[in-house]
């Protein structure tokens, strides 16, 4: 926030030392633009006059419509939600880079709409729905609009999984989740006094696949909350084929183990459950994760990874 | 008026305004169709003068119909324009004037509203064609069977634009019809016929209510001529009403909400295209002999009464003790006035003022409320006083609140009410959860096959035990009842705004028009351009269209408590404006993928990156629900197109223009035609054969006191030149008789302001409506008036006739209380023709017919007319309707507090014939 408003100061200072210009540039402002949007726009026009060379202060010009046109598509599609074709698009991107834009509002485009009214295939449902509804949900979302997220998102842009990954293990999740369902009912339903890693497990492995657990020591976790007195004890979490299922903390391995385990079955209680990207921390830094996730809307934040199966690609990006 | 809910609202509220239409249909001899010959006095027992057309009415059902195929190509369509055309005029057989009037190019308040929706239909458009090859290959997939696809080319309604081609051949096309029915319909012999095309700017009723306008302010005009209107939106009820004239009446088609629509796919009925499956056809009739009717009848016709309109209106608005005189006419145009809060085309309604929610009943209380206050009137002619407008504004804005928080109460006991009778409806269908099978099987009692003996029946039992696991098994039981779960919650969208919760104000102006709840300059500008709105709209009805530049340009309207310090808000619109030309315009409401309607160049200006307008046309843009269930009914987050960047880009390619689009791109005029026998025939013929050139006024007294200026025109049709049938399908007229003229409506000087009164010497027709003071023990029950006629003949038939229609059998019970003990007893008892003697609680009756045709001409299957029946007579209706079969049984049940008897049922259903008395059967 302390950049923008720097990007705000800028701007302001600059048409302080041109008078003229500033009032020029005024003239520009239609009547129904707020004053964050004009603040915006502004500094996009700004910004690239000195691309558009056959543009002078105060000659209007088919070039300056040329900027002018660009300004609006960029506004249209950061405080409207309007897209254009991809040409068009990619030349805003670009002008538009360094621009920031405090909170813009999120608007769902007819296509999201179209799918969210219930006109949907399976794989692209998943997809959309991840966009739209985590957008509101939590701080660790994938920003959804792709013009914004080169100012909203540090240069790791590459690490992580492929997109397609969650839609590629959705079918085994919706599997499993039919066997847990069935585990569940004849354990007598979900409760405390299971044993939680073992129901996961056998589900697991009726699906065909197995559990993965990774054990990290309380002590060597870095980044905790600075009161807390607890130092001993472990904390274990659970991924199946890469994508993550629970974090739990307890006394020993096992404990640890079983509150993991029971984490994640808490997520097969909700009606259906989903595999997501997300972004997350994990050594300190965000990074994007599958995630195993319910419908619930999320009121706070993921816990960090400890684990983190992509690290072979992102080392990768990284050395290259 | 983009508001649907506005005619359902005013027809159920206001009921005796509409009338339905008597239409006589052309007789078929030998295969040869007879014309009705629409000389003869009209069958709705009225006669109408003038009959106005508001033709994109008639152009896109005729183009591209929901409820049957669509024509195959342009020809068919025109042929189908004519002859909704021919159907119109047969109804309402005009006498003096028929004038029909396509869109010209509208003000640019109304092309923000036509942007968004051409912008829509063409992604709708692109929506469902994707929709339907991805079901038709999972259909295909699974096995269905579906219909070839057509290979037609889609049309796109969005040619029903001013400046297109198909406009422009509409046009010609219209013109050969005139000439064509004028020369050979008798029926047309002494009319004056005025089309004005898309090439005349403004909106097809805004067109025509200039020309009442401008006819009525001159000298000559008769004040009891008779208008008829045919258009389907709400505001032509507003325009009627704004003209001031005793007798005018609308005609439309029938409104029938949810018709069934035939999946796209495979053409048949009773599913969407996402629930397609392919299945075969079902045989309709038993040899599939109704293969190719449509399940609905013919839409029909009613009118809308607005005469009755304002004796209802009257007696709502009338009020005593006003510290100024009283005038019925000032307050309708304050009542016009106050329905454009609530919906109108040019700016979006307030939050607050829903028509479902009884807005304008409310806007009426407070109005009738506030007025001791205000001194006077909210308008006069047309002109909006501000600070009377602020008062009421404010009187809502006080209600807002508590409006909020009952719109969420209702809403949910709505949601609470659905789901409920979801579950009780589920209940109801579902069988008993487990039954026996094999020989355990429950069998019908007192069938001849007899269960046999129990042989074997532990393994029987084993079997049984088997089977169920069977089906158990897996994840089936489970899935069908989550499933069922689902369907209970559908998907809502979020709503950030929540009216209803404290600090709405601020998520308002937060989520739509993304500025603080402090930036107050913002909310001002809001709330002028509001206002000047309002300003804009009203002038526009009662004066013409003051400025062809100003809109509205927001997305949102302000809140009702936002008005304050209106007064000075608004003086006057620019003077002067100029309306688009046709191809800017479609510049201004096309989006990309309409491009083809336009010149390679222009085209270009959509599409390029490098397009100095480029940012008018996003090729995907969001849709804001607004706390709406639909898209359609949701907010297009369109920009706006900058009038002065439009230009500035369109002046470079106004020279690619070819001589013919050039043609296309210039203002035309409204053109006159008449045919032979016509007292102005001979005056047009005289203006041709010595060619003068300067306009001509029309003599008064040739035409009924229509006044107007007179040009001749280049490409006229004239009598003895043949008229080229554009439609191949139909003939030339080689014997032509009609003239056309172009002509302009009679001129007034600027600033004149058309008086919205009655003239003077207008007779106001006599009342329909029960008198207030009715008393019922006058000797004679109160008789309703059904049609136009107060004094109706009522038809009878003799004994053959009904032997054709079949019978209406009628069976009446009353139920009476019978003291039997202690207990009150209900009994019913049965046939009471003659007065029944003793105390009658409640009688229910029972009609059966047996002829559906019977039914069709009693108009009896609506449920609607029982209703409006029944408030006649303070009835209390509760009765059903149901069909057993759609030729032998049709039930109506009705349900009555008082004793009914068969002369006082004769005299409500004169069209029915009530002949034999049954016992019933129980």
């Amino acid at each position: 926030m302390a950049g923008e408003s720097g990007g705000e100061d800028v701007v302001a200072e600059y048409l302080g030392q041109n008078p003229q210009l500033a009032q020029w540039v005024e003239t520009f402002r239609s009547y129904c633009e707020s004053n964050k949007q004009w603040v915006a726009r502004r500094e996009f026009i700004l910004r690239n006059m000195e691309a558009f060379p056959t543009v002078k202060p105060g000659v209007s010009s088919s070039s300056l419509d040329r900027l002018l046109s660009l300004s609006m598509v960029w506004a249209n599609h950061v405080f409207l939600g309007c897209s254009y074709p991809q040409a068009v698009m990619d030349k805003i991107k670009e002008m538009g880079e360094g621009i920031k834009v405090q909170d813009p509002p999120v608007h769902k485009t007819t296509k999201d709409e179209f799918t969210a009214r219930g006109k949907r295939s399976a794989s692209a449902e998943l997809e959309d729905d991840s966009c739209v509804k985590r957008a509101k949900a939590g701080p660790n979302e994938l920003d959804s609009r792709p013009a914004l997220r080169t100012a909203a998102r540090p240069a790791s842009q590459k690490l992580g999984p492929p997109p397609q990954a969650p839609a590629e293990h959705q079918p085994f999740f919706n599997r499993l989740y039919k066997a847990v369902a069935w585990k569940l009912v004849s354990a007598g339903g979900f409760g405390p006094n299971l044993d939680h890693f073992e129901i996961l497990r056998s589900c697991v492995e009726s699906c065909k696949q197995t559990l993965t657990c990774v054990f990290v020591p309380l002590k060597d976790i870095t980044g905790l909350p600075a009161g807390r007195t607890q130092k001993e004890g472990h904390v274990c979490e659970i991924r199946c084929q890469t994508v993550f299922m629970g974090t739990g903390y307890g006394r020993d391995e096992a404990a640890a183990r079983a509150m993991a385990s029971k984490e994640a079955l808490k997520v097969f209680q909700g009606r259906k459950v989903t595999v997501k990207i997300c972004r997350r921390r994990y050594k300190g830094k965000d990074v994007d994760d599958l995630m195993l996730l319910d419908e619930q809307p999320r009121s706070q934040g993921f816990p960090p990874a400890l684990s983190y199966p992509f690290q072979d690609e992102q080392l990768e990006d990284s050395s290259s | 008026m983009g508001v649907p809910a506005f005619f359902r609202w005013l027809s159920r509220k206001y009921p005796s305004i509409i009338v339905h239409c008597v239409e006589e249909k052309g007789k078929e001899c030998n295969g040869v169709r007879i014309p009705v010959d629409t000389t003869k006095p009209n069958p709705n027992e009225v006669e109408f003068d003038n009959l106005y057309l508001d033709m994109n009415g008639i152009i896109h059902p005729c183009t591209h119909p929901e409820d049957k195929p669509a024509p195959k190509n342009e020809d068919e369509m025109m042929v189908a324009i004519f002859e909704y055309i021919d159907r119109l005029f047969n109804i309402v057989r005009p006498r003096r004037v028929l004038y029909m009037a396509i869109d010209g190019v509208a003000p640019r308040a109304k092309m923000n509203q036509q942007r968004s929706r051409r912008f829509r239909a063409s992604k709708e458009g692109v929506e469902l064609v994707e929709e339907k090859s991805r079901v038709r290959e999972e259909v295909i997939q699974k096995g269905g069977y579906l219909p070839p696809e057509e290979i037609k080319e889609r049309f796109d309604s969005n040619c029903i634009t001013p400046g297109t081609e198909f406009m422009d051949n509409l046009a010609q096309c219209l013109r050969y019809y005139v000439a064509e029915r004028l020369t050979n319909d008798p029926g047309w012999k002494n009319i004056v016929v005025f089309l004005s095309d898309a090439s005349v700017p403004g909106e097809g009723e805004h067109k025509i209510m200039d020309f009442i306008r401008r006819q009525r302010g001159q000298p000559n005009h008769d004040p009891n001529t008779h208008h008829c209107l045919c258009g389907a939106d709400a505001d032509l009820i507003m325009l009627g009403l704004a003209t001031h004239e005793p007798n005018f009446t609308i005609i439309r088609e029938e409104f029938k909400p949810n018709k069934p629509r035939p999946c796209g796919l495979c053409g048949q009925t009773g599913h969407e295209i996402k629930a397609c499956q392919g299945m075969p056809r079902e045989k309709q009739g038993q040899h599939d002999e109704f293969a190719n009717t449509m399940p609905a009848a013919e839409q029909e016709f009613i009118f809308i009464r607005l005469c009755v309109l304002r004796e209802y209106l009257a007696r709502e608005l009338t009020m005593a003790s006003l510290p100024f005189p009283f005038d019925f006419e000032r307050s309708v145009d304050d009542w016009v006035f106050m329905c454009f809060f609530v919906g109108n085309d040019f700016l979006p309604h307030l939050p607050s003022l829903e028509i479902r929610e009884g807005a304008i009943d409310r806007l009426v209380g407070i109005y009738k409320d506030v007025v001791h206050k205000t001194g006077g009137y909210l308008t006069q002619n047309g002109y909006v006083n501000l600070e009377r407008v602020e008062m009421i504004m404010q009187a809502v804005g006080v209600a807002e609140d508590n409006i909020f928080k009952k719109r969420k109460d209702d809403d949910e006991n709505f949601k609470r009410r659905n789901k409920e009778k979801r579950k009780r409806m589920k209940a109801q269908q579902q069988g008993p959860a487990y039954l026996t099978t094999g020989q355990f099987a429950p069998h019908a009692l007192g069938r001849r096959d007899r269960p046999e003996a129990v042989q074997n029946a532990r393994h029987q039992a084993c079997d049984m035990r088997m089977q169920s696991n069977m089906v158990n098994d897996g994840a089936d039981s489970r899935g069908v009842k989550r499933k069922a779960d689902d369907s209970d919650s559908e998907p809502e969208p979020e709503d950030n705004v929540r009216l209803w919760e404290e600090g709405w104000k601020q998520r308002y102006y937060k989520n739509k028009f993304d500025v603080d709840a402090t930036d107050e300059d913002f909310r001002r500008k809001v709330v002028q351009s509001y206002v000047e709105g309002l300003c804009w709209v009203l002038r526009y009805y009662y004066q013409g269209c003051a400025s062809w530049k100003w809109y509205f340009p927001f997305h949102y309207a302000p809140f009702a408590s936002d008005f304050k310090d209106i007064k000075d808000m608004f003086s006057d619109f620019e003077k002067n404006t100029k309306p688009f030309k046709p191809l800017e315009q479609l510049m201004g409401v096309f989006p990309a993928a309409s491009g083809n309607f336009l010149p390679p160049t222009w085209r270009n200006l959509m599409s390029s990156p490098d397009s100095p307008i480029i940012d008018f046309y996003p090729d995907d843009f969001a849709i804001d629900l607004n706390g709406k269930k639909y898209a359609w009914q949701g907010v297009a987050l369109l920009p706006f197109v900058d009038e002065r960047r439009l230009r500035a880009a369109l002046a470079d390619v106004y020279p690619d223009l070819t001589s013919e689009e050039k043609r296309r791109n210039s203002l035309g005029s409204d053109v006159l035609f008449l045919g032979k026998s016509h007292p102005l025939f001979d005056f047009i013929h005289e203006l041709y054969r010595t060619e003068s050139n300067e306009g001509t006024e029309i003599p008064a007294e040739l035409c009924h006191g229509i006044q107007g200026r007179l040009n001749l025109d280049d490409d006229p049709i004239l009598p003895d030149n043949t008229v080229r049938s554009p439609v191949p399908m139909l003939r030339d007229v080689s014997q032509n008789t009609a003239i056309g003229v172009k002509f302009k409506d009679p001129p007034y000087p600027d600033g004149f302001v058309f008086k919205a009164v009655l003239l003077p010497g207008a007779k106001i027709p006599s009342k329909v409506l029960k008198p207030e003071d009715w008393v019922r023990g006058n000797g004679q029950p109160w008789r309703p008036q059904l049609g136009f006629n107060p004094n109706r003949q009522q038809a009878h038939l003799d004994q053959s006739g009904f032997r054709a229609l079949g019978y209406v059998h009628i069976y009446i019970f009353n139920i009476i209380n019978v003291k039997t003990s202690k207990k009150k007893k209900k009994k019913v008892e049965h046939s009471c023709f003659p007065e029944f003697p003793v105390k009658v609680v409640q009688t229910f009756c029972i009609f059966t017919f047996t002829s559906v045709r019977q039914i069709r001409t009693a108009d009896i299957s609506k449920k609607q007319n029982w209703r409006k029946i029944g408030r006649w007579f303070n009835w209390s209706y509760t009765g059903f309707v149901s069909y057993c079969n759609d030729r032998v049984c049709f039930v109506v049940c009705l349900f009555f507090k008082q004793c009914i008897t068969r002369s006082l049922l004769q005299s409500s259903f004169p069209c029915f014939y009530f002949e034999q008395q049954t016992v019933m059967p129980f």
